[in-house]
């Protein structure tokens, strides 16, 4: 028995017909990173966490759940006190999708602060951008599954933005929906696209970021080129140093990310609103709606613009921008570390701007909030439109030769 | 710098201030969902004076009526017509809409008010469709003028502030008190029956991440060890 | 300090296993809510209690069938003629004295009931499923049928007390489930005996 196992040696089997060894040299033993990733490093496998977490209980919640306008809300209610554990699997779904927008909106951040998006990396931004919308659609249409005031009003609200396209709007809204109102057609279609097409999609640009991440290399807080072929002084291997290092990471997180499930699942109304544990209703709307956190500074510019077109549009650039970010930098660095002054006031204006919007967009407007809002969209909107001009004329410090502590 | 920050809070102070014309605080209520007998008292008080208006339809086979004697027929869930045409609502996710201070809050806050069709008031919710059954217990309130000196020092006003009482009701207020939160808990339950399993899980799970974070860190101090004694390249 | 240049290989290899012990304890453990979230849920197992059954207005030789968890059960009033045949058949049976566990101890006997008159049994063939025929008249099956079920799916055979007959695909006689008398005129099929509080259907 043993001679026959020692024969066969299944990895030499599997190694002559799939380059299983191939794979595991280039991609993680002999692929090198900066040896200096700090705090903001970790939330790129964060996302890969959160995203297999988000597939497998929505499996499991797909296998309960009922998509029709009539037994929709019911179905919810079942799985949380009916089905085994259906309290903990929706949870941990809830919960993954405001944790999704956390690690992803921090990720962004990194690649902001230290110039991940430049040359050479500008496709692999561009690719991170597209996984960034997929992310929010998929967020939108699982947020109207749940089929309660708000999901119904947020689908209501966010479909009637083709109507704002002029000659084709009205039309173009109808067929969204299905109907001539959000209904049991448009849930059912929804529930299609967040279990089905979108999910596809997004394991798809997942997977070209990271076939298009290690092609260019990982970026570094220095911004500054490293052999990510080679072992060199600068950097380390990729397995064991970081797998290890995310490993720590990911135990915190689970812990932060548990802590939220079991003991304030609806974040103060962040994460579940108060308003969703009523059934839709198509003919009273609540006194307040408002989408869920992650999407409210682009809300906060829509309704900071008194025209509608217009107002679709300012909050259609404010994501387009980030877009394009890659060829408003025309620094001669990447990081923040060797940026000029201007860069730096530059992004804590822009953090203030998105935090603030953000703030404003979950609130009810007054006559000083929309002044506010109205503040934060130029903050916003300054530090992409300005970027090309206090990019290239501030004064940039040395780069260092070597990665630095 | 500074000074932005402080005007930024100001702001956002403000903002939050300019809400309502009489901004009412919600009474803290001591929920406890391990307190099986408190948890009955509110099922069997809600059965015999809630049921036949509201509805627990999450609550399978409103098992709590069945077992307070309510007749099927009669139940809330088979009644057509309402007086003033207005359907009382579910209370299956009342907690986890309101919360369960204001659940709280609200059944103390009945007053007298003769304007009204129903001729009765609630601070919380001024035009609400709910006759005062609370007050049965309670005693009738009545709306007392707002203190104006007491407006200066207080963030919000309680409901005993701005209310008083003029005839006594079946209960004493600390009966009462002790009812409606017995009620309340039952109804929280309701909402979330799965609360105390998941607290209690959530503990273990929680300790558990803690042991394993233990074994992870060593074992990422000891590989990182060759990275900062450059044991590499 | 002069181990400082050197890996602590055992250190090394001792914790790789404990993270991955106690990790791998983590993972069996978070798979116990993926698991258990397949069980019947708490509704499915309230609709699956205990139902009852009136015996009044079964005729003699008639079938009735009632559906207890999304199963057929069958409730037969036997006629004395069919009680009658039954031993006679003992030497075409798999198992004529019921000796695989298919019945509850009460019904381990000559007809597998309670009372030789009523036949309570799950309806379901025991080779794949199916759900057999009532086929009561004699000869309606073969030339020598004395009256049984015949499954139409595989062509089993079973007599009036749900026994398998030798030489077809069906293994085991039918299944009777648990099911007791509340009175003379009603039975509850689910439960041994009747609970104290039970719903009518």
């Amino acid at each position: 028995m043993e001679n026959f196992l020692k024969k066969i040696n299944v990895i030499a089997w599997i190694e002559n017909r799939y380059p299983l060894r191939e794979f595991w040299y280039k991609h993680l033993t002999h692929y090198y990173a900066a040896r200096n990733f700090n705090f903001w490093y970790y939330f790129g496998s964060f996302s890969l966490l959160v995203l297999l977490n988000q597939i497998v209980t929505g499996i499991w919640l797909a296998m309960e759940y009922t998509p029709t306008g009539e037994e929709a809300f019911n179905s919810v209610q079942h799985i949380m006190r009916d089905v085994h554990y259906g309290w903990l699997i929706r949870f941990m779904h809830t919960t993954g999708a405001s944790a999704f927008f956390v690690v992803v909106y921090l990720h962004m951040y990194r690649a902001l602060i230290y110039g991940s998006y430049k040359f050479p990396r500008e496709l692999l931004w561009l690719i991170g951008m597209t996984i960034y919308i997929t992310l929010l659609a998929e967020a939108f249409t699982g947020y109207v599954l749940p089929w309660g005031q708000m999901s119904y009003w947020g689908a209501e609200v966010i479909t009637s933005f083709a109507s704002a396209i002029p000659f084709i709007g009205d039309d173009i809204e109808v067929w969204l929906r299905g109907d001539y109102s959000i209904s049991t057609v448009t849930l059912h279609r929804f529930f299609s696209l967040h279990v089905t097409a979108i999910p596809m999609v997004l394991l798809l640009l997942v997977f070209i970021h990271l076939v298009a991440l290690h092609y260019v290399g990982s970026n570094n807080p220095d911004g500054i080129d490293i052999d990510h072929e080679h072992q060199t002084p600068d950097d380390v291997p990729f397995q064991p140093y970081y797998t290890i290092k995310d490993l720590v990471g990911a135990v915190v997180f689970l812990i932060v990310f548990f802590s939220v499930i079991f003991f304030m699942p609806a974040m103060g109304g962040l994460f579940l609103e108060a308003e969703n544990f009523t059934p839709a209703n198509p003919l009273q709307t609540p006194p307040e709606i408002s989408p869920v956190w992650y999407m409210t500074p682009y809300y906060a510019i829509l309704r900071a613009i008194p025209n509608k077109l217009l107002g679709l549009i300012a909050m259609a650039s404010a994501i387009g921008l980030m877009f394009i970010l890659p060829w408003l930098d025309r620094s001669r660095v990447r990081s923040i570390r060797y940026k000029g002054m201007l860069s730096k006031i530059a992004i804590v204006v822009f953090v203030i701007s998105f935090i603030g919007l953000g703030y404003l967009g979950i609130h009810s407007v007054s006559p000083l909030r929309t002044t506010m809002a109205r503040v934060f969209a130029i903050g916003y909107f300054a530090f992409f439109l300005l970027m090309p001009f206090y990019t290239r004329y501030e004064k940039t410090k040395p780069l260092p030769e070597h990665i630095t502590k | 710098m500074k000074y932005f920050f402080i005007f930024l809070i100001f702001i956002f102070a403000n903002v939050s201030l300019a809400q309502e014309e009489i901004p009412i605080a919600l009474e803290k209520v001591q929920i406890n969902l391990s307190d099986t007998q408190s948890l009955s008292r509110g099922a069997k008080f809600f059965a015999t004076n809630c049921m036949v208006c509201h509805t627990l339809i999450y609550m399978r086979y409103n098992k709590i009526a069945e077992d307070a004697g309510v007749l099927y027929d009669k139940m809330p869930i088979n009644v057509k017509t309402w007086p003033n045409g207005v359907k009382p609502p579910d209370l299956s996710l009342e907690a986890s809409r309101r919360g369960s201070n204001w659940i709280y809050t609200y059944l103390h806050s009945f007053y007298i008010d003769k304007k009204r069709p129903n001729g009765v008031s609630n601070l919380l919710v001024p035009t609400t469709a709910m006759p005062g059954i609370p007050s049965i217990f309670q005693g009738q309130q009545i709306r007392v003028p707002i203190d104006q000196d007491k407006r200066i020092y207080l963030w919000k006003y309680q409901w005993y502030d701005l209310l008083a009482l003029q005839t006594p009701g079946t209960m004493t207020p600390e009966q009462f008190d002790a009812t409606m939160t017995d009620l309340v808990n039952f109804l929280t339950y309701a909402s979330e029956p799965y609360k105390v399993q998941q607290e209690r899980l959530g503990w273990w799970v929680i300790g558990f991440l803690l042991i394993l974070f233990i074994f992870v860190y060593l074992l990422k101090r000891e590989y990182w060890k060759d990275v900062e004694r450059s044991r590499l390249s | 300090m002069t181990t400082n240049d050197e890996v602590d290989e055992e250190r090394r290899c001792f914790l790789r296993r404990a993270t991955a012990t106690v990790g791998g304890i983590g993972l069996a453990a978070a798979s116990i809510p993926f698991v258990s979230y397949w069980l019947p849920s708490a509704d499915t197992e309230a609709a699956g209690a205990p139902v009852e059954v009136d015996l009044t207005p079964i005729k003699p030789a008639q079938q009735l069938t009632i559906v207890w968890r999304g199963k057929p059960i069958w409730v037969i009033r036997r006629t004395p003629e069919m009680l009658a045949n039954l031993p006679k058949l003992n030497h075409l049976l798999r198992d004529p004295s019921s000796d695989v566990d298919q019945q509850p101890p009460y019904a381990k006997n000559l007809y597998r009931s309670i009372k030789p008159e009523f036949f309570v049994a799950i309806g379901i063939c025991t080779h794949l499923g199916c759900i057999p025929t009532y086929r009561p008249d004699v000869g309606s099956v073969s030339p020598t049928w004395l009256g049984g079920f015949y499954c139409p799916c595989h062509g089993s055979l079973y007599d009036l007390a749900g026994r398998v007959f030798q030489g077809v695909p069906a293994p085991k006689n039918l299944e009777i489930p648990p099911y007791g008398y509340i009175n003379d005129n009603r039975i509850i099929v689910g439960a041994h005996q009747a609970p104290a509080q039970t719903k009518t259907t």
